[in-house]
């Protein structure tokens, strides 16, 4: 093994293990006796954490698998009014974080809303309190999450083979048994993948639940902390919520089987036509889901900014702004750079079975809800500085903790795998006859990465920073627990505003933010159009 | 039996095929030839009620299919088979899934017994279990043809079914699955863009000649 090579192995272990260390820290909180505090949360608490837990992934992986699903076979396999623009228009709730669509929803539906206002003048109905049961959450994250599954089922859709389903229709499917027995099968793993995507999110949310109150492992974990103050308990609660998150990605590997069933033409026929009233029915259930998952928020969110303003903008804004600029920009450069290391060929293409391992242990981290990473990363700063007592040393808890490196290392632990994935699918297009010409003219090993590698990765690069600075600049759960004190950013501001049901004024910090998300996703697009 | 009159078929403002007139008698084997982009495939899916065109009409037994170039039955409802160029089996099902598609309606018992003589019929009894990845391409064009078969269609359209395979077990396949379709009495039209293949499969051929349709 080359010199260069135990180098990148340095690296990557050090990345690998940055990612290892909030799960393993939180799992060292079992080695201690077990305490009176869990004892209390394992007897009153736990039984309905996980049953509460449960009956949301289920509810919300049921509702994103049905309609996703069935948006995307929609939009890629009949032809009604208004598909085209539809097609692009499902992406866009993408755009708004799950926080501030649960807070207008709570803001319009709640007891005090206008529409249970309305419905009891109306009515004379009682009021009822939409936070209670399970159906207005289970609605919001299926509202929310959505694109996810829709996102990769139209992938798949696309890629199915037209000769499938017109086979199916000359054996005499009706529209319904080609969707159910031939397209679905053939797009499961897609479904799947989106799936697992929504629910991981559901399981790291933080801001929803806590706006619903209720009850489920994060929520709990920031009890734990908040109100108990035992970092251990919430080490332990991490911990279970880590082996759900395993446990689901284990399910997923299982669903999506072996199985491969794609072809690599894109047809761009729509086998089904709906004409007439059907098509305009179509055309009203796709409308319908799109006014309300993004249009009727966004539109109230604006409302709201226009009426509350004068009221809520005061010059603490731009510390907002500020924060939240210096927050993004800082740890989208830092993961985007240490993942383009990662990504370069020349590493890339070392064939060290440990390298590769732990290429995809440092990219893990996406799986790992931030509370988890917050509280682990305390935990372990508090482990360390106790360490360091037991042998005469120092506290350290005074320089990490409320300290913006130790943020800034939990925001590129958990991202590291967006930039990654988008630096190594530019890095694999280059052929190593490019750096094998780039030698023989003498090239140095420097100027070979800075005048080919890096001009040839440059869209990815691009591609990964702004997929990672739209994440970062609405994370909530880690930047809630561990930013220093007066960095609040907007999506804190958005969350302690909703938090005391002063949902007019949290639209104000939620439109900027929603703005500057939508400025970054157009530039994505234009980048992503640009390479095609 | 089947009746194909006017039919003209346009690829955006481009003319390929005009006034194509085709009548079969039950039993007849019919094949069309003609090179890449002259409208064969189109006229096919047009029959089978795939795609429309300028001006056409289709009738089947007398039923009226399709009317001025549009269709007035589904390609669902229509008890027309068809077998594409590259088998289109469903790869998530197996041999007897994909064979019994479309005679869901079936008990248990008559769809076994339909796979059954089918699979005999194609010579390829015992691999019901089967995927379709782990066959050979002959092997797939002919369970896709059972399939096709299974529903006992009114007519068998076939849209170049032998081009995926090399030359040597194409001549085989060819005569077998002739023979097959004779025995059955099936309809059939091949649209192929080899003349000999033509020839050797069909009891008449046609050709697509200047837009045109010429029989032999």
């Amino acid at each position: 093994m080359s010199i260069r090579q135990n180098n990148s192995n340095i690296l990557m272990g050090f990345l690998a293990f940055s990612v290892a260390f909030p799960i393993i820290v939180v799992f060292s909180a079992w080695l201690l006796p077990g305490s009176e505090l869990w004892g209390h949360f394992a007897e009153n608490l736990l039984p309905e954490l996980v049953s509460s837990t449960l009956i949301l992934l289920l509810g919300v992986g049921i509702g994103v698998s049905v309609l996703g699903t069935v948006l995307a076979y929609l939009v890629v396999m009949v032809e009604f009014p208004g598909r085209k623009w539809l097609e692009w228009a499902l992406f866009l709730p993408f755009a708004i974080p799950a926080y501030v669509l649960a807070f207008v929803y709570l803001g319009v539906f709640d007891y005090s809303g206008y529409a249970q206002v309305w419905l009891r003048e109306l009515t004379g109905i009682s009021g009822f309190d939409i936070r209670s049961g399970h159906w207005a959450i289970i609605l919001t994250f299926v509202l929310v999450f959505y694109p996810y599954v829709y996102m990769m089922a139209r992938a798949s859709f696309k890629r199915q083979k037209i000769q499938m389903i017109e086979a199916g229709k000359m054996l005499g499917a009706s529209p319904f048994s080609v969707f159910w027995k031939i397209s679905v099968p053939l797009a499961r793993p897609a479904i799947a993948a989106g799936l697992l995507v929504t629910l991981m999110e559901t399981l790291a949310d933080f801001g929803v639940v806590s706006l619903f109150n209720y009850p489920t492992f994060t929520t709990a974990i920031y009890s734990a902390w908040g109100d108990f103050r035992s970092i251990e308990v919430a080490a332990q609660l991490a911990s279970l919520l880590v082996l759900v998150a395993f446990l689901l990605i284990y399910f997923e590997k299982k669903a999506r089987g072996k199985a491969k069933y794609y072809s690599s033409d894109v047809s761009s026929i729509k086998p089904y036509h709906a004409n007439g009233l059907i098509g305009w029915l179509l055309f009203v259930f796709v409308f319908g889901v799109f006014m309300l998952s993004f249009a009727m928020p966004m539109l109230q969110i604006i409302i709201w900014s226009f009426e509350k303003f004068t009221q809520e903008w005061n010059p603490r804004y731009f510390d907002y702004l500020s924060s939240t600029g210096i927050l993004t920009i800082s740890a989208t450069v830092l993961t985007v750079f240490i993942a383009t290391l990662l990504a370069l060929p020349s590493r890339r293409k070392s064939n060290s079975k440990v390298l590769q391992i732990l290429i995809r242990f440092s990219t893990l981290g996406y799986a790992l809800p931030g509370s988890v990473m917050a509280v682990g990363l305390l935990y372990g700063v508090q482990n360390i500085s106790l360490i360091s007592i037991y042998f005469g040393g120092s506290s350290i808890n005074h320089i990490l903790f409320g300290s913006v490196a130790l943020l800034l290392f939990a925001y590129v632990s958990r991202f590291m795998a967006i930039a990654f994935n988008s630096t190594i699918a530019s890095s694999e297009q280059i052929k190593p006859m490019f750096e094998q010409s780039a030698r023989l003219l003498g090239a140095s090993r420097f100027r070979l990465i800075k005048e080919v590698y890096l001009p040839m990765m440059t869209p990815g690069i691009l591609a990964g920073a702004l997929l990672v600075s739209v994440d970062v600049m609405k994370e909530l759960p880690a930047t809630y627990l561990l930013r220093p004190f007066g960095w609040d950013t907007l999506a804190i501001r958005v969350y302690e505003l909703s938090a005391e049901g002063l949902y007019e004024r949290a639209a104000i910090p939620a439109l900027i933010m929603v703005f500057l998300g939508a400025v970054i996703m157009l530039l994505f697009n234009k980048l992503d159009r640009d390479n095609n | 039996m089947l009746s194909v009159s006017n039919l003209s078929i346009s690829f955006d403002e481009n003319h390929v095929l005009d006034d194509f007139n085709l009548d079969l008698q039950s039993g007849d084997i019919f094949a069309l030839l003609g090179d890449s982009g002259s409208g064969k495939s189109s006229a096919l899916r047009f029959i089978a009620g795939l795609e429309s065109a300028s001006n056409g009409k289709v009738a089947l037994n007398g039923n009226s299919l399709s009317l001025n170039g549009n269709h007035s039955v589904k390609p669902e409802l229509r008890e027309i088979g068809m077998v594409f160029q590259d088998y289109a089996l469903f790869p998530h099902m197996t041999v007897f899934q994909n064979i019994s598609f479309g005679i869901d309606y079936l008990s248990k018992n008559e769809k076994i017994e339909r796979v059954q003589t089918l699979l005999e019929l194609i010579s390829l009894q015992g691999i019901e279990k089967k995927y379709p990845h782990q066959l050979s391409g002959g092997e797939q064009q002919r369970v896709s043809l059972a399939r096709s078969l299974a529903t006992s269609p009114k007519l068998l359209l076939l849209d170049e079914p032998f081009s995926s395979l090399d030359k040597s077990h194409r001549d085989q396949l060819v005569q077998e699955v002739r023979v097959i379709l004779k025995n059955a009495g099936v309809t059939s039209i091949l649209v192929t863009h080899d003349e000999s293949e033509a020839e050797a499969f069909a009891d008449r051929v046609g050709v697509i000649h200047k837009k045109k349709l010429l029989i032999k």
